[in-house]
């Protein structure tokens, strides 16, 4: 074997030129797609690190479960069920219903209980004071987008009252407030800071208050505390088996994973086609090597190569075009990566802007992970025997006294 | 060891002609001989040392080497015949230019390494090229050695496995009349000393006649 490959080097060193350029061909190919994959998983891990950065893995959101036409609401029994699970910490259940004041101005209105705070540790006051949650009172924080639409509208603010009701709405989603009278009294205690999320849009006040109002036997949802971001998955298993529906971050997280993934095989794909012309090359210049050297073939089949001893010795060749290539490859795609990193990354972040540009700011767009390497070499290996198989084919099966009477 | 021939015929075409290359040879060799073949241009001579080399198929007929048929038709018994019992020496020495001379010896025993590791093949390629007495010439290049050198070290390749039959194809063609002297008595010397069978095809018959027996061949048919 060792014979071989250094006999196989020695035909390749007396045409460097040539074995330089083929391999310098498949070496940018594998380069291009090192940089391209290398794009694809430097995005989809800065897409994960934000994710993690704005989201609590160690949350689980549960909602009602819609399957085939039946729902499973989130009952009493459910939630003790929940928290008997393993790893869970807590549970914070709340109810989320539409209300609408006197004068028609509606608004998100959550009655949740004392852990729902521990899960959303971003909410915080502008002004006033949270209400106590551990009894029920008519105690209301507004959220900062319905705070300013109640003080513009309504002229209302901290340390007023209001009278509201729950809004419903009919099966073409036209509100029907008529069909309920029930009325409650709530105090504005406290207004939240702007979160740019949901909360903005939504009031909260203490969960029995609510409950009595919407008069559900259930809740419209509850967040599930595990202890380690590991456990979220298996809790999260378990509470679907409950028939409920349980989404964290990490489901959001698989999703980019998938996504991205899936991005950048297309990518790498269409970027592989470059390797074609690399393997054109190999194949084209293997075929005039075996032309050049026809008489040698047929001199080494006269001194008793067999067919299988003859297509080893352009194999082998391949093979070094191949590890060079790849070596070269992974070397230049490094490179590469780099490039794009320096030249594209201001762009990108120009491009996305806000908050999404400047995640990007602080880590690279682009990395090149082990197997991306092996990858690239694994490919440049291949592609070589491969395009080197029909050419050493054709050297084996040449007739040896033809190959000896060529001159 | 003998050769032996019965009724060897080859045919071939070109274009629309058909040539006949051999027709009907029966030639016995025996164990010890030195058998030079000659002839015009064409009459054959080579295709007769092709097909006992078992690097062409004759159109009909049979070889016999040791006393074994030689089946054309399995590829695989070709090879080794080839690697076992024959070695080539060429006219126009056919050395490889990416091997210095020693590599060159060694090749055919890459092909039939007979349990050899490298550095015993090594070592028997040194001997032969002693045997040719080259040795000092062992890490040159083709390209850096004479033609007379050049043969002889494809002599010596051509001992490579140890054959018992030497197959010579007008191995002094390519050289001026003195050189071509000592290539004549390096095989003469391994005929006699080293008791190699040795079938050689030449156009001179004046050489031929010192090495021992003259075949003439004229239009594929044995004189």
């Amino acid at each position: 074997m060792k014979e071989l490959f250094s006999l196989a080097s020695r035909q390749l060193g007396r045409k460097k030129l040539r074995v330089f350029l083929i391999v310098l061909g498949i070496a940018i190919g594998i380069a291009a797609v090192i940089g391209v994959t290398s794009l694809g998983e430097g995005i989809r891990v800065q897409a994960v690190e934000q994710i993690k950065a704005q989201h609590d893995l160690t949350t689980i959101d549960v909602s009602a479960g819609v399957e085939a036409g039946s729902v499973t609401l989130i009952t009493d029994s459910k939630l003790r069920a929940i928290e008997k699970e393993e790893h869970v910490l807590f549970v914070a259940s709340y109810v989320k219903d539409m209300y609408v004041t006197q004068n028609k101005t509606a608004f998100w209105l959550k009655g949740n209980t004392p852990e729902y705070r521990q899960i959303h540790r971003n909410l915080q006051l502008e002004r006033g004071n949270w209400f106590d949650e551990e009894k029920e009172s008519n105690e209301i924080v507004l959220g900062y987008d319905v705070a300013k639409r109640l003080a513009a509208i309504e002229d209302l603010g901290i340390g007023d009252e209001f009278v509201a009701k729950i809004r419903l709405y009919d099966e073409d989603s036209r509100p029907m407030d008529k069909t309920r009278d029930k009325t409650a009294v709530f105090k504005i205690v406290g207004i939240l800071k702007s979160t740019g999320g949901e909360h903005d849009d939504e009031a909260l006040v203490e969960i029995a208050t609510a409950r009595e109002m919407d008069e559900k036997d259930a809740y419209d949802g509850a967040f599930v505390k595990v202890d380690d971001p590991a456990f979220a998955a298996s809790v999260g298993d378990k509470i679907e088996g409950l028939g409920l529906s349980a989404r964290s971050a990490q489901d959001v997280i698989d999703e980019v994973n998938k996504l991205m993934v899936a991005v950048t095989i297309v990518f790498g794909v269409f970027s592989g086609f470059s390797l074609v012309v690399g393997a054109l090359m190999v194949v084209n210049t293997m075929i005039i090597s075996v032309y050049e050297r026809t008489k040698e073939i047929g001199l080494s089949k006269a001194l008793g190569a067999s067919d299988f001893d003859i297509m080893k010795m352009f194999l082998a060749e391949c093979v070094i075009i191949g590890v060079i290539g790849g070596i070269l490859g992974d070397l230049l795609g490094i490179g590469f990566s780099m490039l794009i990193d320096l030249v594209g990354k201001p762009f990108l972040v120009s491009a996305l802007g806000g908050e999404l540009g400047a995640g990007l700011q602080t880590g690279s767009i682009t990395v090149v992970t082990p197997e991306i390497l092996a990858a690239g070499f694994a490919i440049s290996l291949v592609l070589s025997i491969v395009s080197g198989l029909y050419p050493a084919r054709r050297a084996a099966r040449l007739n040896p006294l033809d190959a000896l009477r060529q001159i | 060891m003998t050769v032996e021939t019965r009724d060897l015929t080859k045919y071939y075409w070109m274009g629309k002609e058909k040539v006949v290359a051999l027709d009907g040879v029966d030639l016995k060799m025996e164990e010890g001989a030195f058998i030079s073949v000659v002839g015009p241009s064409g009459s054959g001579k080579s295709t007769l040392l092709n097909v006992i080399g078992c690097l062409d198929a004759p159109t009909k007929g049979e070889v016999y080497l040791a006393g074994w048929r030689v089946d054309y038709r399995n590829k695989q018994s070709l090879v080794r015949l080839r690697r076992k019992f024959v070695g080539f020496v060429f006219q126009t020495f056919n050395l490889i230019p990416a091997l210095n001379a020693v590599e060159n010896v060694e090749y055919p025993m890459y092909f039939n390494k007979a349990g050899r590791s490298k550095s015993e093949r090594r070592e028997s390629a040194m001997k032969l090229l002693e045997l040719v007495r080259l040795e000092k010439r062992a890490n040159h290049l083709p390209s850096e050695l004479s033609g007379g050198e050049l043969q002889r070290i494809a002599v010596a390749r051509a001992l490579a496995n140890d054959p018992k039959l030497i197959l010579a194809d007008e191995p002094t063609g390519n050289l001026d009349s003195q050189t071509g002297k000592s290539i004549l008595n390096l095989l003469k010397r391994l005929n006699e000393e080293e008791g190699k069978n040795i079938i050689m095809v030449t156009h001179d018959l004046e050489s031929a006649k010192k090495m021992g027996k003259v075949i003439r061949i004229l239009d594929g048919r044995i004189q």
